[in-house]
């Protein structure tokens, strides 16, 4: 910063720059429609309940031996649906999608021929102007959390009778998440200078992270029940070899377990190879993950059961699939931030770094 | 105007992708308290020229100053003042709000602000709506808040491109008279347009820019001093041995002797030898180019007759424009 401009000039700018992206969003339609979706979903929740003899629908009960609130209780149940229902169907994909819908053109519209020229004319290095406009993108985001999770916060206070401020971590958790999407938007959009491609290209690039996500998980749960099941035969074999070292079933089951093995090594290669696609990709699936993990940690919610059904896994029957679900349960557990959060932020921050460096490097 | 030199430009050069040279070694001099004009067709460069003074355009080579400071020093930027061709501001601010906006980037002082903010609109005479969004209003209306934006920071360079488009006979006028007023604050304006009309009646000093290069550069007066001359007109034909009084050209059908000369007092012989000889003169007038001649003569391909081509390649560069010097 030159010494000839006024102290305080930087805050000036930046503050001045976060006004307008807030006069921008309150001029935006879909902004408002996003609160209102949300204000909507808020009172859905609040309007479902539970009580003794059942669950009740903006006052109507529904008898239920089952699910009724000395089953589960109340403040469980509206936390169970705010992580479930709120955070990931509505924050998670609903929300995002609308706001990467309300943001995608703040970095085209930047650079745009006759609005980028004045701006640059000002006193502002190029990397904080470029920097300080994608912040305000961010900006959608956190308005949009910090209202649906305060309201979500009132109904649980309020009808649930359990005041949880720890749901306020998913407003910088659910803003990260956005982040990793919206810097490659930024990237997009600077390059193309286009509002629908760095849109539409950016929800390639999510669906794309979601499946390479999603391989991995199908994959992992194949390694995983593989494992395992090398593991049962294993202590099979110990036991009988203990009991009777002439078991006829033994050599049956070494060729059973070698045979599993094979396919153990196939699953560990494929899963190695989308790990290894994953590594340096956002973690959009996994910090939404760890938002519930840390939800159900602070909030004392049960985790809910995900998989109840089927005994087996692929057709086998010596490893149940709760076993596995359990196991890969532990291992999403065990899988330290810097993979989930820090992976991501290293890829933010090599996107935004090209970004910066392209941006500083143009003519318009 | 006085000798401090507020835009100095030496051998900027400028290559686009596609080996397009938009600017051929420019070299560009401004005075304080000035106004300047630069011209030139389009594709020249202008446009071009500004915005590497605005650092929305990288130089390929060479550089200057801006208020005494490398081109592209924050302190300066701060104290110049500019308004682009084909602004776009976000429409769904006020009038008020974009001056405000432009001011805090330029990083003035919220009271400082929000009092240079009331004083431009006013000055633009747009106080009446500074509180409706830009969307609603006309391309005239948005050029004077263009204006008060690039004027709130209280500039002492203004840079103005294609101040006068989209506004009305009235508004040209009275940017034509800001400008004026703008000058005797002390201000220093650097104009890029194309009316000439409206340049030659507000400049000190022009440029003409054609095909990436200063044709020429100067006071009007200056650049027009070798198209000089005295025309006078006699009732009926104009004698044959005219010629023979220095005349440039004589025209027997319009009654037309054009003579060569400074002023007034070199033209007396001529007409004291005309009238000796019986001749009786109806109009003793000094003509010289208009700008809008300069300008043309500029552009125009003397092999050819026709305008060069807007820009030049690097692989097929175009012949150059005749010197000033060699005008007629």
């Amino acid at each position: 910063m030159s010494h000839d401009l006024p102290q305080g000039t930087s805050w000036r700018q930046t503050w001045a720059i976060v006004v307008a992206a807030y006069r921008e969003l309150n001029a935006r339609k879909l902004f408002w429609l996003s609160l209102l979706l949300s204000g909507i979903i808020v009172a859905a929740i609040a309007g479902l309940g539970l009580d003794e003899e059942g669950i009740s629908v903006f006052g109507w009960t529904f008898e239920s031996p089952f699910f009724n609130s000395t089953v589960v209780p109340s403040a469980t149940f509206y936390k169970l649906l705010f992580t479930n229902l709120g955070v990931e169907w509505w924050l998670g994909l609903g929300s995002t999608v609308l706001a990467l819908v309300s943001t995608a053109g703040i970095i085209p519209d930047l650079v745009s021929g006759g609005a980028i020229d004045m701006m640059l004319s000002r006193p502002i290095g190029r990397g904080r102007l470029f920097l300080t406009k994608w912040m305000t993108g961010l900006l959608f985001t956190s308005l949009q959390v910090f209202v649906f999770t305060g309201a979500c916060f009132l109904v649980i206070g309020l009808r649930g009778g359990s005041w949880e401020p720890s749901l306020f971590v998913a407003v910088p958790l659910v803003v990260l998440f956005y982040s990793y999407l919206f810097a490659f938007c930024a990237l997009v959009g600077l390059l193309t200078r286009s509002t629908v491609a760095s849109l539409l290209l950016t929800m390639v690039f999510w669906f794309l992270v979601f499946g390479v996500q999603s391989g991995e998980a199908l994959t992992n749960w194949g390694r995983t029940g593989s494992a395992m099941e090398i593991a049962s035969y294993e202590n099979e074999i110990l036991r009988r070899e203990a009991e009777n070292p002439n078991d006829p079933y033994l050599e049956d089951l070494l060729e059973e377990r070698d045979a599993q093995a094979e396919d153990d090594a196939t699953w560990r290669l494929v899963h190695n190879c989308f790990m290894g696609v994953m590594a340096p990709l956002p973690k959009t699936g996994e910090t939404l993950e760890l938002l519930e993990r840390l939800l159900v940690d602070r909030s004392g919610i049960q985790a809910p059961e995900r998989e109840r059904r089927g005994e087996g896994i692929f057709g086998s029957n010596r490893v149940r699939a709760r076993e596995v679900r359990g196991e890969i349960d532990r291992q999403a557990v065990s899988r330290s931030l810097w993979w989930t959060i820090g992976t991501s932020l290293l890829f933010e921050v090599a996107v935004l770094v090209s970004c910066v460096w392209i941006f500083r490097r143009c003519d318009f | 105007m006085d000798n401090t030199s507020v835009i100095d430009l030496r051998n900027v050069r400028k290559t686009y992708k596609g080996r397009i040279e938009a600017l051929r070694g420019i070299d560009l001099g401004v005075g304080a308290g000035e106004i300047f004009g630069l011209l030139g067709p389009n594709g020249a460069g202008k446009s071009t020229i500004v915005k590497i003074m605005m650092t929305v355009v990288r130089a390929t080579a060479g550089g200057g100053t801006l208020l005494g400071k490398p081109l592209g020093d924050k302190g300066a930027l701060a104290r110049v003042g500019y308004l682009p061709e084909h602004h776009r501001f976000p429409p769904y601010l006020t009038g008020r709000q974009v001056v405000d906006f432009f001011g805090a980037l330029a990083g003035m002082r919220r009271t400082e602000r929000r009092l240079r903010t009331e004083d431009m609109l006013e000055l633009v005479r747009m106080r009446d709506w500074a509180d409706r969004r830009l969307g609603t209003y006309s391309k005239g209306m948005q050029q004077r808040v263009g204006l008060a934006a690039s004027l709130v920071n209280d500039p002492r360079l203004v840079v103005l491109d294609e101040p006068t488009d989209g506004v009305d006979p009235v508004g040209r006028k009275e940017i034509r008279d800001l400008l004026l007023r703008l000058r005797s604050e002390g201000r220093t304006i650097f104009v890029n347009s194309h009316l000439l009309s409206e340049i030659e009646m507000v400049s000190d000093r022009v440029a003409i820019m054609v095909q990436g290069k200063v044709w020429a550069q100067g006071t009007i007066d200056d650049l027009t001093r070798s198209s000089r001359r005295f025309e006078i007109t006699v009732r009926g034909a104009a004698p044959e041995w005219a010629a023979s009084l220095g005349a440039v050209r004589v025209e027997p059908a319009s009654s037309t002797i054009a003579l060569q000369v400074a002023d007034a007092v070199e033209a007396q012989p001529a007409i004291d030898r005309l009238r000796a000889h019986g001749a009786i003169i109806e109009r003793a007038v000094p003509v010289r180019e208009s700008l809008e001649d300069l300008f043309i003569r500029a552009v125009t391909d003397p092999s050819s007759g026709g305008t060069f081509n807007p820009g030049a390649l690097r692989d097929r560069p175009s012949a150059p424009p005749p010197p000033l010097e060699a005008a007629p």
